[in-house]
């Protein structure tokens, strides 16, 4: 509970939380109190000195925005005497400031020039001098410009790139008047800046300036600001998007909204572009004579229509199945699900969440009973120690790293375990660096350690685990059998490290762990986490606020898409399809014969491509997803498109994978769109529309509508999302409570039975959502792989992301800015194996495995441990997916991303 | 990757000193003592920031914080004169001039002389005010000068090479 005191502001009583900033205060409570240093998101500088005020019992002024409020403080914000002093602060930094201005950004210096009357130079107090003071023009980034002449030195950029992105990349070099600020060795392009633009965001004077669409920009004219959230990751940012002549010129973070509170990363800030990208499909297409020809609505929405009322005819049900997307809405996602049980009259509805966190949600159902989070964004950063396990945290969630960067500041313990070093290890107090696919051997190992010391939480085990000790007892049994010496053999891993690793975990006051695809993209990635939730259930990191198990999502949608049925197990709300009583509910819901719905699990995703490949699967409805690119084996996944009868793919570029449809439909993309998306920590947030598509280009949920139509086939008729919404509400008790009115603002979390209930930031803090409300503890062994090196493939791959693409990059590759950081298919290869093959920096070399080939660009680093390597996924020229098997995870059908052996041959 | 042979001396160096921020500024006064041009190279800056596990830009802020780093290749002598009220006064700008023009060197931490011997810099007070004016080559300091004394100075320093 915050305590409150009242303080008055010339005589005006105003009640304000106690410690708040009081020029925060004061323009909270209407005085404009000028000042051009101070952020409410930003520590005060005290730089600037017109923030001025008088308190009573201080001698002289004082600036306010380094002063806390406290009870019966009396201030005058204004009177003839300040207004003096701040026209002069005022003058002073004119003089020494470049006023050339071009409306490319909004200025908070010029305001205060005109209500100072110092428009007028000749009524100026001091004379300018900013021409006599050396000018540093830094315009090496590719996404900003620094000019010194317009610098105010207000720290804002500083502290925007330390305190808000944790990176530190900014700093002033020289001194006195000559103070300017530099990235790097005074080279903004060569310094560790990324690119996320928070410090333009924060620079008051234009001294830091955005680069891309410069020529364009005129602040006058932009016709809307319309705030949404980000196409990309799961992390869910707000974004304020500004539009002029249709078109997005700039995009900002909305500062104080959750869960970025202003910040963004360089995808969210500068990868619009593909929004109004010339390749944008804006026809439909169907295949005339072997050729994609461009054609009517009327005939594409016909021939879907006819082919697949065709395809169920001639040979039954389970011959159609379709790919929904995590990049759509929950409202499409909504609908195509409804569309695929009602139509299809089937469950054959999957998307490539199969690919990603299948295995961990798989894991998490069965042991806590949700396979969602368990924690909000913000306990990223108050929670005492955190496990990043298989996770490039910095590059792949950039906005909920930040949260873990100031979590660092403040003295948080944090432990990297990756067999890949990534940027975080730069934070970390203990990096692990287990050989791949070892994870398991490694968690035993860690829980071999925590019972040796007797750290576990025997209170919780009995309360909170069915079972309680008897089922611990089981898992002691396993994990025993792990000792020190064993599992450094296996994992590679020093017993000094792992041990001080699981002790801190174990004995922090609280802990959470964030796990990523470095754990579930395996054979075993199901077993993977449940070691992981072993760990977690013995020593009682989970249940409380601050700990906990968290799967931060890849893209924007994934945790909407399942939350609102686009599952081949799950309706809407995590109702197994199984359940007689809700397919009888959701039926009334729909208005359809209950027997119409199936009571048989569909098919998964790889699954779908299996039945696909043996001419089971007859026809595809492919919603938003790039499978040619993004599922394993490549080889497989075009044989088995091709041996479709019937593939339809909707989506807002040419893909790879529409290359072989028959119908190619052109949908609005995620700045077209109205509706909601779930992010990673369950927060359920609006989508707006920024841009007007073209009259050809339709809503996802439009056209699924249109073609059940023309079916015959009622799915409903909506005017709106808002109303499809309400109906997943009905369907879906956990988003029962969640109104689009409610998430104007700020988002909800789900579970949110009612519209009074506030949403729930912690899950499990009084039950597990298992049938008896306990977790269960499923032990585990370490399996060795069934792929081995060998002479002929000596290398084991592993794959990932990098900051500046994004998964098949179809989005991203259409931005200049993002292509200048990183538009390149590389392999990293250790030292050791560089020189064992031969392979020098940077030269071109063939990657095959023996499902395939591909060639790219070898760079030699020690990232990796020897015996592995490293490729980002990216790039379609290199398609890594042409080297992985669509070998499954027996429980989570999910596919091996992360282990493939293969060989590295020179060019 | 590859470390070159700066690169390892410069970690040589580096490796005699705690990673503590506190041992910041000692390691760069020994990475420029030890460059025969003094001064710190950026392959210099980006060791620092990888031993010290900070950013490029902060090594940067420091080292062009102090007047007594510099960023460029400097003379193998740096004439440091003082420029502080007492020494002014008693003409310390003259030998200003008067330096520059016998070295044919503008004062400035971005020049050299031809020979390559020569760099002239001015400074804050040396604490030497009682026997202005006052100047520092390398880490001696002359005091009471004189155009006459400056002569001898930089005679002896260019003919015997004179290791300071
Ligand atoms: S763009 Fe981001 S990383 Fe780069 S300097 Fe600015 S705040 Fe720092
Ligand atoms: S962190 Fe994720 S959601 Fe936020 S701006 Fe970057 S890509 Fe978008
Ligand atoms: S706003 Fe207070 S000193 Fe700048
Ligand atoms: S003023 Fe020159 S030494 Fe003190």
């Amino acid at each position: 509970m915050s305590e409150y005191v009242t303080i008055q502001i010339n005589d005006k009583p105003i009640v304000a939380k106690k410690g708040d900033n009081l020029l925060k205060v004061a323009r909270e409570n209407g005085f404009e109190i000028p000042g051009l240093c101070y952020h409410p998101r930003l520590s005060p500088t005290g730089a600037c000195r017109l923030c001025v005020v008088k308190i009573a019992g201080v001698q002289g002024l004082v600036m306010s925005c380094t002063v806390q409020v406290t009870d019966g403080m009396n201030v005058i914000a204004f009177d003839e005497e300040l207004e003096r002093n701040r026209r002069h602060t005022l003058a002073y930094l004119l003089a020494e400031h470049n006023e050339e201005y071009d409306a490319t950004y909004v200025d908070e210096f010029k305001p205060l020039i005109e209500k100072y009357q110092l428009l007028n130079t000749k009524e100026r107090p001091i004379q300018s001098f900013w021409q006599n003071i050396p000018r540093v023009i830094d315009d090496t980034s590719p996404v900003l410009t620094y000019d010194s002449s317009k610098c105010i030195r207000c720290f804002r950029c500083i502290k925007a790139c330390e305190e808000l992105q944790g990176k530190g990349v900014l700093s002033f070099a020289d001194r006195g008047i000559q103070k300017y600020i530099v990235a790097g060795l005074a080279n903004w392009g060569d310094s560790e800046c990324d690119g996320c633009g928070e410090c333009i965001q924060l620079c008051p004077t234009g001294a830091i300036v955005e680069k891309p669409n410069r020529e364009v920009i005129d602040v006058n004219k932009i016709q809307r600001k319309v705030i949404t959230s980000c196409p990309y990751c799961g992390v869910g940012c707000q974004i304020e998007v500004w539009v002029q002549d249709n078109k997005i010129v700039r995009i900002n973070g909305v500062e104080d909204v959750s869960p970025n509170y202003g910040r963004l990363c360089v995808k969210g800030r500068f990868g619009y572009q593909y929004a109004n990208h010339k390749e944008r499909l804006t026809q439909p297409l169907v295949r005339k004579n072997g050729k994609l020809v461009p054609t009517t609505w009327e005939e594409a929405l016909t021939i879907v229509a006819q082919k697949f009322a065709e395809i169920k005819q001639k040979y039954g049900n389970k011959a159609l199945a379709g790919y929904s997307s995590a990049k759509c809405s929950n409202e499409d996602n909504y609908i195509f699900q409804k569309f695929i049980r009602i139509a299809f009259g089937n469950n054959n509805v999957d998307y490539c969440t199969r690919l990603c966190h299948a295995s961990t949600v798989a894991a998490m159902i069965r042991s806590l009973g949700d396979g969602a989070g368990s924690n909000s964004i913000e306990d990223f950063e108050t929670t005492d120690c955190l496990i990043v396990i298989g996770n490039n945290i910095i590059e792949t969630h950039p906005v909920t790293a930040t949260f873990i960067k100031r979590g660092k500041q403040k003295g948080q313990k944090i432990i990297v375990i990756d067999p890949k070093w990534t940027p975080l290890v730069k934070y970390a107090d203990i990096f692990l660096q287990p050989r791949l696919a070892t994870d398991v051997a490694l968690l035993n190992g860690m829980m071999y350690v925590i019972i040796k010391n007797d750290l576990i939480n025997k209170s919780f085990i009995e309360q909170r685990i069915e079972g309680g000790w008897e089922t611990f007892k089981q898992l002691e049994k396993v994990v025993m059998k792990y000792t020190p010496d064993i599992v450094e053999k296996i994992t590679g891993v020093p017993e000094k490290l792992f041990s001080e690793a699981a002790i801190m975990y174990a004995t922090a006051p609280t802990a959470m762990i964030a796990t990523g695809m470095g754990m579930s993209q395996q054979t075993v990635g199901t077993n993977n986490v449940f070691a992981l939730l072993n760990m977690c259930l013995i020593t009682g990191q989970i249940g409380r606020e601050r700990c906990g198990v968290n799967p931060p999502r890849g893209q924007n949608n994934v945790q909407g898409a399942t939350d609102v049925g686009a599952s081949p197990i799950m309706y809407p709300g995590y109702i197994p399809v199984t359940n007689e009583e809700i397919r009888k509910k959701v039926a009334d819901i729909w208005q359809v014969p209950f027997e119409q719905l199936d009571p048989n699990p569909g098919l998964t995703t790889l699954e779908i491509m299996d039945a696909a490949h043996e001419r089971k699967v007859k026809a595809m409805y492919i919603m938003g997803e790039n499978p040619v690119v993004t599922d394993p084996n490549q080889l497989h996944t075009i044989e088995a498109l091709q041996n479709l009868e019937f593939l339809i793919v909707q989506d807002i570029f040419m893909t790879e994978t529409a290359a072989y449809a028959h119908v190619v439909l052109p949908a609005t993309s995620l700045f077209e769109k109205d509706g909601t998306v779930v992010n990673s920590d369950r927060r359920v947030l609006r989508l707006r529309k920024a841009i007007v598509s073209d009259k050809n280009i339709w809503p996802d949920w439009k056209i699924i509508v249109e073609i059940a139509n023309r079916m015959s086939i009622n799915i409903g008729n909506y005017n709106n999302e808002e109303e499809i919404w309400n109906e997943i509400r009905q369907v879906a008790p956990i988003m029962s409570g969640i109104s689009y009115e409610r998430i104007d603002k700020q988002g909800i979390q789900w579970p949110c039975w009612h519209e009074q209930h506030p949403g729930t930031s912690t899950l499990y803090t009084e039950k597990f959502n298992t049938l008896t409300g306990k977790a269960k503890i499923y032990p585990v062994e370490y399996q060795e792989q069934s792929e081995k090196p060998s002479v002929e493939f000596p290398l084991v791959m592993n794959s990932g992301r990098i900051l500046y693409q994004y998964h098949s990059a179809t989005m991203t590759r259409k931005s200049e800015v993002l292509n200048t950081f990183a538009n390149e298919s590389y392999v990293l290869i250790h030292p050791e194996d560089a020189q064992k093959y031969n392979i020098s920096n940077h030269a071109k070399v063939k990657v095959v495995s023996p499902r395939g080939e591909l060639t790219t660009k070898a760079i030699i680093s020690d990232e990796v441990l020897p015996g592995e390597v490293f490729m980002p996924w990216h790039f379609h020229e290199a398609p890594v997916n042409a080297l992985t098997r669509n070998e499954k995870d027996p429980i989570s059908k999910i596919a091996p991303f992360k282990y493939s052996v293969v060989r590295i041959e020179l060019v | 990757m590859q470390n070159n042979k700066n690169d390892e001396n410069n970690f040589e160096i580096l490796n005699q000193f705690r990673p503590e921020r506190t041992e910041i500024l000692k390691a760069l006064h020994s990475l420029q003592n030890a460059n025969p041009q003094h001064y710190i190279s950026s392959d210099a800056m980006k060791a620092v920031a990888k031993y010290f596990n900070i950013t490029l830009g902060q090594v940067y802020g420091i080292v062009t914080y102090y007047s007594m780093f510099s960023t460029k290749p400097r003379g193998k002598y740096i004439i440091r004169l003082c420029k502080s009220p007492v020494c002014y006064m008693k003409g310390s700008f003259n030998l200003k001039n008067y330096l520059e023009e016998h070295l044919q060197l503008t004062a400035s931490t971005e020049n050299i002389s031809a020979d390559g011997l020569f760099t002239i810099e001015t400074t804050e007070c040396l604490g030497h005010c009682e026997q202005a004016p006052a100047m520092m080559v390398n880490n001696t300091i002359y005091s009471n000068l004189t155009r006459e004394k400056i002569d001898e100075i930089l005679h002896a320093l260019k003919t015997n090479n004179y290791e300071l």
